[in-house]
């Protein structure tokens, strides 16, 4: 009786192991943010083009890592990867990391072209990191999305400063992002 | 703000079941399969009510009656909800907010037009062929007709990015546009002079059990007798 409880217990651990706290993303190549926007000074859209076009920001197609990465011989084992890709054609199969659950509408072009909200406020700093994330540098939890949409303010474009944003506030009714 | 309503002659719906389908596929209504149907769990946001006129000769003529959430303004499915998972918003539309609704049913008993369904089970996973635009319903809440509002959704993005209002005839929901014999007309009823406003100010327009005080803002067109 006692083997079988502690089995029971083993069994129920491993089959809710994936539940306890969300695995670690790994992707295909170890891409680094930092040298290509801190040191080549690439604007994030330049490679997540659709921010400011579609909902999704995307990621980049393989020929534009191709266009920099194909000259000479490859150094390292990352950029061989990448030109292998390349030369087969294929997208590099990126995983996503930001993930919304199924039940919610979000635009990129809503927040990134007519908002002009930074990446960064809600995807913290990529420039700074060596490696891809694993996990979501901060979350968005339903509270972050209606904590800003309740105390945003339009900058005022006549002159400075900011105007109180009654003209049009900015939407916190369920419907507007449940879907 | 607009005011979203539907008009639906009843003189013009040859009863071919297109809203209800083109309803189906664009809401990931699930099929509840032959032994949950037997049950009376058929999921149908849109449903053709068909009634005999004639009852001497059944069969000869019917009349059909395509109907919709009604979209009340003044629900007595959401008094009921303790949750907040049902609610009028600020534009008229009756929401249903999927990851909120604890599954009690109140609302759907307080339904006087039985346009609530619940989900027994979990009838469908995510997958290919669906709209991605509509969540998959989990086992245990309460799902209805939205006014198809993920088109809105969609058409206020575009019209927020490039600066402007939602034109009208932006944002009509599936079964309107499926309608082959233009039975079903949708627009914003705060704006007179959209072809719904219009329609609905006819002598030919009756509302659904109006004398329930429900004010629903799916209005029937119909000529002569046999009205709500
Ligand atoms: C040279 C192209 C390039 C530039 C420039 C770039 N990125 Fe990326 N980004 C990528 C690639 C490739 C990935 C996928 C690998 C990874 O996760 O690191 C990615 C992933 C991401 C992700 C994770 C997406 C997800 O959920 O899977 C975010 C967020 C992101 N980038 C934001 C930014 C921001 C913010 C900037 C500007 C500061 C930026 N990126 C600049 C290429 C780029
Ligand atoms: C504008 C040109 C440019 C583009 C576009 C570009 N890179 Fe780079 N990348 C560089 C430069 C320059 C370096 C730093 C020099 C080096 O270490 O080779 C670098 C470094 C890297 C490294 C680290 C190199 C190593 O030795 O490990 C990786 C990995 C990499 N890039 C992947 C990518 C991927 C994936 C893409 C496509 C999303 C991409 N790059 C797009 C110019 C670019
Ligand atoms: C208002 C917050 C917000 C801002 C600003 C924002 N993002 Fe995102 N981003 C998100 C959310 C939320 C997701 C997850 C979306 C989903 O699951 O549908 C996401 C996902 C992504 C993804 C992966 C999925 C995809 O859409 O391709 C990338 C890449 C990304 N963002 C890049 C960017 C870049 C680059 C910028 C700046 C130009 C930016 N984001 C600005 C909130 C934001
Ligand atoms: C940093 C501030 C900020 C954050 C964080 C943010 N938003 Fe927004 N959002 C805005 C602003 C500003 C607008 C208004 C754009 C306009 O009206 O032109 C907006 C508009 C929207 C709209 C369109 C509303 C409408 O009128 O139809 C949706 C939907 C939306 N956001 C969803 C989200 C979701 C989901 C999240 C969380 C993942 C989120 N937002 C996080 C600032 C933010
Ligand atoms: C600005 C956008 C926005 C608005 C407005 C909004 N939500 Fe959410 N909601 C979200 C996002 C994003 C999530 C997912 C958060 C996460 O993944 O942790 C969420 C998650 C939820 C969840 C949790 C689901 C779960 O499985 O944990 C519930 C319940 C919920 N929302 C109910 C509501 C209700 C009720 C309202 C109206 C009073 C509302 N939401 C308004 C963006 C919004």
């Amino acid at each position: 009786m006692k083997w079988l409880a502690v089995i029971g217990v083993i069994a129920v651990a491993l089959l809710t192991w994936g539940f306890w706290w969300e695995p670690a993303v790994k992707q295909p190549i170890e891409y680094p943010h930092k040298t290509h926007v801190q040191q080549l000074k690439l604007p994030c859209t330049s490679c997540h083009q659709r921010a400011e076009k579609d909902a999704v920001a995307g990621r980049p197609p393989t020929a534009l890592c191709v266009a920099c990465h194909s000259g000479g011989e490859a150094k390292s084992e990352e950029i061989k990867k990448i030109q292998a890709f390349g030369e087969k054609g294929q997208e590099i199969p990126w995983k996503r990391v930001w993930r919304l659950p199924p039940h919610v509408f979000f635009s990129h072009r809503t927040h990134v072209a007519v908002a002009k909200v930074k990446c960064q406020t809600c995807h913290g700093a990529m420039e700074t990191l060596d490696r891809p994330p694993a996990r979501p540098l901060k979350t968005l939890a339903m509270n972050d999305c209606i904590g800003c949409h309740e105390q945003w303010e339009w900058p005022n474009e006549k002159g400075g400063g900011v105007v109180k944003a009654v003209a049009r506030r900015v939407s916190t009714d369920c419907n507007a992002c449940h879907r | 703000m607009a005011r979203w309503g539907m008009v639906i002659d009843l003189d013009r719906c040859t009863g071919c079941q297109a809203c209800v389908i083109a309803c189906k596929a664009e809401n990931n209504v699930p099929a509840v399969g032959a032994k949950e149907a037997v049950r009376g769990r058929i999921i149908s946001w849109m449903q053709v009510l068909t009634e005999v006129e004639d009852h001497d000769h059944p069969g000869e003529q019917m009349r059909f009656v395509p109907r919709p959430c009604l979209q009340c303004d003044d629900p007595p499915c959401t008094k009921v909800c303790p949750v907040y998972a049902t609610y009028r918003n600020p534009e008229g539309i009756v929401a249903q907010i999927y990851a909120r609704c604890i599954g009690c049913r109140f609302c759907m008993a307080a339904c006087p037009y039985n346009a609530k369904y619940f989900n027994w089970h979990r009838y469908q996973k995510e997958g290919p062929g669906q709209n991605p635009d509509v969540s998959v319903r989990p086992k245990g809440v309460v799902e209805k007709c939205t006014f198809c509002h993920h088109r809105l959704q969609h058409a206020r993005e575009r019209a927020l990015a490039e600066g402007r209002e939602v034109a009208p005839g932006e944002y009509v929901p599936a079964c309107a546009e499926a309608c082959p014999a233009r039975a079903i007309i949708f627009g914003d009823l705060s704006d007179p002079g959209s072809e719904v406003s219009r329609l609905a100010q006819s002598r030919r327009a009756f509302r659904l059990l109006e004398e329930l005080g429900t004010k629903p803002k799916v209005i029937y067109l119909t000529e002569g007798e046999g009205r709500g």
